[in-house]
This record gives C-alpha cells, structure tokens and sequence, in this order.
C-alpha cells in the first residue's frame, strides 16, 4: 500500500483494503480474545459462556456455536443488580467509566451502555471511519440540530467529526427556526441529522421562506438515529441539494456501518466489528450473501460491556458483488425493517418499513403520515393517516387518496383505510420517530 | 515509498511503553496519571489500526 492522493478517500487505507482473509483472520483473533475477556470479567458472561473455550474458536462455523445475546437478556442482567446500573454486564471497575448511554426504551426497559474513556475512544474512532466515508473532511463547519441527551447518536458524531478536524456547531439548545438561521449565519456545509428531522427542517426553512437548496450552504448530511430508506434519502438530497449518507448502528454496539461514495449499502467497519447473519426461520442457521436475513453483531474492541453476538433484530441482505470504492469490507442492506416490527396481517407479512418505501418514494405531496393497526372484531385493520403539504387544495385530496391506496395495495398486498389529517395534525419527530402504531397490543 | 507497517508498530510499541513508564514515574500525580490514560486509551486504537495488521 503506497500513500497516494487516492488513500485519502480511507480513513485507514490500510485496513479499509486489506483481503477478506486476512480481516477475518483479525475478526476471529480479536473475537477469541474477547470471549476470554468476557468469561474473566463480566459475571453475565462468565455463566452465558461456562463451557465455551475461546481457544477452539478458529471458523465462522464455530463462532455460530457461541450462543447469541438478546437485549432482553441484557435488560435481566442489570435489573437490580449491583454495581447499580451496570449490573452483571460490566467488565471493569466502576471507577473507570467516563460516560453514560441508555438506549431509547422504545421495545422495554432501557439498557445502559457506559464506556470508559478507552471504550469511548474506540466508539468515536469506528464513527471516524462511517464520517469519512461520507466524505466529511477537516474543511466542514458540521452542524448538529440536536440536544444529544443521554443517547449515543450524536455524541459520537460530534466528537468523531472533531477527530477528523471539522468545526462542529452544537445546535442543541435552539428551536427549529433558530437552528435554520444558525446553519445560514455559520454558512454550515455539514449536517447530521435523523432523515424525519432532515425533512422537518426542510419543511420549516420553506415555510420561513428559505429553500434549503438555494439559501442554505449544506454539501453533505448524515443520517443517524433511524434507519432511512432510499426514497427518503433520495428525498432528503433532493430537498436539500446535498449528498446524504445513511449509517447504522445503536447503544449497544456503537456505530457499526456507513454509506460510502457509491451509496450503495453499507460497509461494516471491520475488523472492529465482527458481523453475521442468520436466517429468518430458524434464527440461528448461517447464510450466504444474496439472502435475506436477521443481521448479528459483535464489537470486537469495546470491552467495559463486552456483546457478543448481539441479535440486532433487523432484516438485511449482504451484498455479494465488491465495491467499486476499493473497500474489502461487507456491504450491507437494510432491507426489511426490524423484526419487532414485522406483523402477519390477514395471511400477509407485513413491515411499516413499505408504507415509509412508497409514500417518500412516490408522494412529495405527504409531509407526515402514521400507520396504525387496530383490530375490529376478528379483523386486522390497517388506517394510513395523512397529512398533505399545503399547497395542496383539497380537491386534489381524492385522487390522490386513491392513488395512495393503489399503490400500498401493490407494494404490500394489504388494503388500507385512509384518514386525511389537518395540517400539523401529526406528531414531528426529532429523534426516533414512531410513524406505526400498534394498538392490538393493548 | 510503501507504507512500513513494521516500522509504524514498533514507534506504537515505544509510545506505550514510554507512556507507561511515565505514569511510573508520576504515580500518584493525578494529571500525569489521566494524561497517561490518554494517551494509552489512543495507542490502543494504533494497536487496533496498525499493529494487529502486522502480522
């Protein structure tokens, strides 16, 4: 590897270009060392793993016998359970953690995810990686629209983008009209952003007669926070005139993949991640790229709450064919939503995920919308309700509502009620948005 | 001029090394001892970077 102009689209060129064999080699290496440290130090994992010896494994075949975590069993492993917080999980001294994460609650209980100043820094290294590939450079003044609170999201973006030398802009404290005039005042080229709030912003800077694409200087935005379909994304660069990247990650496992230049799935960051994927029936059985399945994770350096093989319950396809970008790493899709979200509705699988497909991809004229499942009698009833731009008259509102129909009708092979709501009737959101609405639940 | 990935992790080994017979040094200093952490918090991501490549 020789350093040249062309290294520097990698954050690390080395390892960014290094063979598949030789990241596995790393992956299996740094994976035996973390179940060792897992058995030593963490009480959970000392009982999760008795009878595993990290020494045998040598194959992805004998990783797949190291029996997978589930977040509720991290959930367990904490409830009161000292040191408080932490319970179980912890694999360090308490004194040596430096900052504290919780995951949103949206499926339960929050899980809290400390780090210790060294952990912390792997974090924010493996987001220098998912930033750089998105084309961040020390030249951005990088915007955030966010109080980052107690989630990880934005914290690592923030101290990732300082890392590569970007002059990052806090934006937290204001509202959404003084964050457009703040990003117009420092002439900020870079956003992170949820890809709802990316719109919300773009809704609002319009209604105070500022088109994101003409008036505001963003070249790139990054999405976190939730996953962005490619209708939204495409939206989003439409909308606001920028590249916009798509990355994935969460709590537990720290950022773990990011879009490059091609925009074309995500590249796991490996070797600091080992990735899996199991398939959908039996939730354990190894599948070969091409096909759909639940995607597994362990983050190989992060040891003050070692995971490993965390079930992340979202539905991806590894992507078989390299990328034109030089990066050895897998590529992923997220292709089908989470499988917490995944419902058999009147014989028909379904996943919120469509409707978000069809109403970004194919109606400009929807600025909100929500699904709700409701049961009448025997039968699932699935209500889209709708809340349409303003310049739309309400004679239009027909037509559309039937064009709407059709084509979720098409996508999902489910019939849909549809509701048109007044303007502002439905909810924004900031961070995780919440557009599906089980209430069969209840 | 190829990278000399050898080279790099022996300058990462001496770094840590150095950074921790400082701390030997400053023991019981409070900023010789965080600044340290630092330090090794940041020659571990080398590690993780340069080093583990080397085979």
């Amino acid at each position: 590897m020789k350093p040249t102009e062309k290294n520097k689209k990698y954050w690390n060129p080395i390892i960014e270009t290094l063979p598949r064999e030789r990241l596995l080699q790393i992956e299996l290496k740094r994976f035996r060392e973390l179940l060792r440290w897992a058995k030593d130090n963490s009480p959970f994992y000392g009982r999760k793993l008795h009878g595993i010896e990290p020494e045998d494994i040598r194959t992805m075949e004998d990783v797949a016998k190291v029996p997978m975590t589930e977040k509720d069993e991290l959930r367990a492993a904490q409830e009161g359970k000292e040191p408080y917080l932490y319970g179980d999980l912890l694999a360090v001294p308490p004194e040596r953690l430096s900052i504290f994460h919780q995951t949103s609650g949206t499926t339960g209980k929050p899980v809290y995810i400390p780090d210790t100043y060294e952990s912390w820094q792997w974090v924010v290294e493996v987001w220098c990686y998912i930033l750089y590939a998105a084309g961040f450079r020390a030249q951005d003044r990088v915007f955030l629209p966010f109080a980052y609170n107690v989630y990880i999201a934005f914290w690592q973006g923030h101290y990732a983008a300082e890392k590569l030398g970007c002059e990052v802009v806090p934006g937290g404290a204001l509202d959404t009209q003084g964050r457009i005039q703040k990003m117009k005042e420092v002439k900020a080229t870079a956003l992170m952003n949820t890809p709802t709030y990316g719109l919300h912003l773009a809704e609002v800077a319009k209604e105070m007669g500022i088109d994101p694409k003409r008036d505001l200087n963003i070249k790139r935005m990054i999405s976190a926070g939730e996953p962005v379909p490619e209708p939204t994304r495409l939206r989003l660069e439409e909308v606001w005139g920028a590249d916009v990247y798509d990355h994935i990650g969460g709590t537990e496992p720290g950022g773990w993949g990011g879009m490059c230049s091609e925009k074309n799935g995500l590249h796991v960051i490996e070797p600091h991640y080992l990735f899996e994927m199991v398939d959908l029936e039996t939730m354990s059985k190894p599948i070969s790229p091409g096909t759909k399945g639940v995607a597994v994770i362990t983050p190989l350096c992060r040891r003050c709450i070692p995971l490993i093989r965390f079930n992340l319950k979202d539905v991806m396809m590894v992507m078989d064919e390299p990328c034109p970008c030089g990066r050895t790493s897998l590529r992923v899709n997220q292709i089908g939503g989470r499988i917490d979200d995944l419902r058999k509705i009147r014989g028909v699988f379904f996943t919120p995920a469509v409707v978000e497909e069809v109403i970004r991809g194919q109606f400009p004229e929807v600025v909100e919308f929500e699904t709700i499942l409701t049961q009448e009698e025997v039968m699932p009833v699935l209500t889209l309700k709708l809340e349409f731009d303003p310049s739309i008259g309400e004679g239009q509102y027909k037509e559309l509502r039937s064009r709407i129909k059709e084509k979720l009708k098409i996508r999902s092979n489910l019939t849909f009620e549809i509701e048109i709501v007044k303007q502002g009737g439905l909810p924004r959101y900031t961070l995780k948005s919440a557009r599906f609405k089980d209430l069969t639940k209840r | 001029m190829e990278y000399d990935l050898r080279a790099m992790d022996r300058e990462i080994k001496l770094i840590d090394e150095s950074a921790r017979r400082l701390r030997e040094l400053g023991s019981g200093i409070e900023t010789v001892e965080k600044n340290v952490d630092s330090i090794l918090a940041f020659t571990f991501l080398l590690k993780r970077n340069i080093s583990d490549v080397v085979e």
